[in-house]
């Protein structure tokens, strides 16, 4: 098994396209955080914060006097006296902070390369016809396939790896070495929560495991299903850009009818619970794990059936 | 008893209710180069497709080396090295990495040196380090050759090996198969072309829509003894000779050539002295007498089907 785990990730590196790929990671973190620097201008601390944000406060109180019922520029106030409570300087921008906006915002990059290395591990074979030469070996059809599968899940998440290494590089070099347990005030969809940067960078991350090994297992298995590669990269990214939109439509949906909450699309973005505690009003962070094992079951079993069954005639 | 090197049972492929192979069995001696002759969609391909396990059987067994495919499969496989049709490559990788690729993939281990055995023996040394998307179509076709032996297989399997190469390329394949035997090894090949099975093979088999029609060694197909020869007789009167011939039941497979005072009937040498005889002693003038020696090629299309229409097949 390791000798054929071995024999597909030679072929995926073989490829030129896998080191391209890792390439425009790397530029995209590049380009990214240097235009975080450079035109957005963020930065490390100015020791004179304090000060910043009480003038800003006596600024939005200025307005509120004359607009006693502005309810906008009150939470502007609230808001700024906490930063001030809890001693947050709003601005400060460390390798930590890079990490946990703009490197998981990256991530969306690694689950769209990896549907297309995933989805071209099995229908290549096949577009080449170099699958009968492979199945005519002295191996069961689904270790074969087992060993592709994992050959893909070592390339995202090595892609993975090489994002939060080079990523922390980047973030130093760009913005500082940051402290790992600075707190910060995370916008969330019901306003801002208080939040350690580290911890929730972490968490995100792993959120974010699960979203991307469903993902690439419906990439591999369309790839098995169809044969073809630019129906599973269409169909995969598809998936990976409408869920969300997808995701919105069904939480109204699901207000109506309980089922929707058991559709696949609200529960591929788990970063959401690094936010809050639920989505669609009660569902919460086991249910949608138990929900995204069932589909993980279900396309697992239809791909290795589906293969193992096949009649290679091309 | 020693064991055979290939032994087919029943071998019957349906798909929706349309026989395709409908009950082939055969077997293939030891150090033997076996053919699998017929025409374009006999169903040559889908018997080789089912003997390596790319297609599901419907009925039938395969037994190699004495290895039942269905209870020893891995064993039977090793047992066997293929090229299914044309020989695929991974082209954006090197002869050489293509096969240590497979060589990675045999159950028993494939050194180095048989490596470089293997390559030199197919005459690959010069290009083996580059691409194959470099390769000649006679290089790939060698190159199968080479993966298809890399694991000492006892048993070879090649479908249509000599598509896409020259006269000169053919002649060498062949001798190279004669030099394979030598050592033990065991061929089939499959061929729409009599004139190449002619050359090539010790025995081999008739493939006719699905069914297996006919196996025997090229010498018996050729051999007079075994077949009837047709003969020609040039004679004054032509419907006396028949008449009399009627009585003596000589007419077999009586054919009248029109126009001409010509007449040809199947019978061995003995009879044709004696038709003479009982000819001339009737006092009907024989001007000529000749056999026509029926070509392996007349045979072919004789057991096809094909000759009586006059079909002609390439």
């Amino acid at each position: 098994m390791i000798s054929l785990i071995k024999n597909e990730l030679t072929k995926i590196f073989a490829k030129k396209a896998s080191w391209i790929y890792i390439i425009i990671l790397f530029l995209a973190v590049i380009a990214v955080g240097i235009l975080q620097q450079k035109v957005f201008d963020l930065g490390p601390s100015d020791p004179n914060w304090r000060e910043d944000v009480q003038a800003e406060i006596n600024e939005y109180q200025k307005i509120l006097k004359e607009n006693p019922e502005d309810e906008w520029t009150m939470e502007l106030i609230q808001q700024n006296q906490s930063y001030l409570d809890e001693n947050i300087d709003p601005n400060a921008y460390s390798s930590w902070h890079f990490m946990n906006g703009t490197v998981i915002g990256m991530t969306m990059l690694i689950t769209l390369f990896s549907v297309i290395v995933g989805s071209a591990v099995v229908s290549s074979e096949f577009a080449d016809g170099t699958i009968k030469q492979l199945l005519i070996r002295p191996h069961r059809r689904w270790e074969i396939l087992l060993s592709k599968y994992i050959a893909t899940l070592i390339y995202s998440f090595s892609l993975l790896v090489a994002l939060i290494i080079f990523g922390y590089i980047v973030g130093l070099v760009l913005f500082g070495a940051g402290d790992f347990n600075t707190k910060f005030f995370e916008t969330t969809l019901d306003g801002y929560k208080l939040a350690v940067v580290g911890d929730q960078f972490v968490l995100k991350v792993l959120y974010y495991l699960p979203s991307l090994l469903i993902i690439v297992s419906i990439a591999f298995m369309l790839s098995t299903i169809f044969k073809s590669q630019a129906l599973a990269v269409g169909i995969g990214i598809f998936v990976l850009f409408l869920s969300s939109t997808l995701g919105g439509i069904i939480v109204m949906i699901a207000e109506k009818f309980a089922w929707a909450k058991l559709l696949i699309f609200p529960h591929l973005d788990l970063t959401v619970y690094a936010l809050q505690d639920h989505i669609l009003q009660d569902v919460t962070l086991p249910m949608s794990l138990l929900i995204l094992a069932v589909y993980y079951i279900i396309f697992m079993v239809l791909t290795f059936i589906f293969f193992q069954k096949r009649d290679i005639i091309i | 008893m020693t064991k055979k090197a290939l032994e087919v049972r029943s071998l019957t492929k349906k798909v929706k209710n349309k026989v395709i192979v409908d009950d082939v069995s055969f077997e293939v001696e030891k150090g033997e180069i076996f053919g699998l002759l017929g025409p374009n969609g006999a169903g040559k391909t889908t018997i080789i497709r089912m003997i390596v396990s790319l297609i599901g059987r419907t009925k039938g067994e395969v037994i190699v080396n004495g290895y039942h495919t269905d209870e020893q499969f891995k064993k039977s496989m090793s047992e066997m090295g293929a090229i299914v049709e044309n020989p695929e490559f991974y082209k954006y990788m090197s002869g050489y990495k293509n096969l240590k690729h497979y060589a990675n993939m045999a159950t028993n281990e494939v050194t180095e040196e048989r490596i470089k055995e293997v390559v030199k023996l197919v005459g690959l040394e010069n290009a083996v380090h580059q691409k194959v998307k470099t390769y000649s179509l006679g290089m790939r076709q060698r190159l199968g050759v080479a993966q298809a032996l890399l694991h000492n297989p006892s048993l070879l399997i090649l479908d249509e090996p000599t598509n896409g190469l020259d006269p000169q390329g053919i002649r060498e394949f062949r001798d190279y198969l004669r030099s394979l035997t030598k050592q033990g090894i065991s061929v089939i090949v499959s061929s729409h072309l009599l004139s190449e099975m002619e050359l090539m093979c010790d025995r081999f088999a008739i493939i006719e829509k699905g069914k297996l029609i006919h196996v025997s060694s090229i010498n018996q197909l050729a051999s007079q003894e075994q077949f009837v020869p047709t003969v020609l007789f040039e004679v004054s009167d032509v419907n006396q000779a028949f008449e009399l011939l009627k009585e003596q039941q000589l007419t077999n497979d009586w054919k009248v050539v029109e126009g001409q005072q010509q007449f040809s009937i199947k019978i061995d040498k003995e009879t044709i002295a004696d038709v003479n005889q009982l000819l001339v002693s009737k006092g009907i003038k024989v001007y000529s007498i000749h056999p026509i020696t029926t070509t392996l090629e007349d045979r072919f299309l004789e057991l096809t089907g094909k000759g009586e229409k006059g079909g002609k097949n390439e």
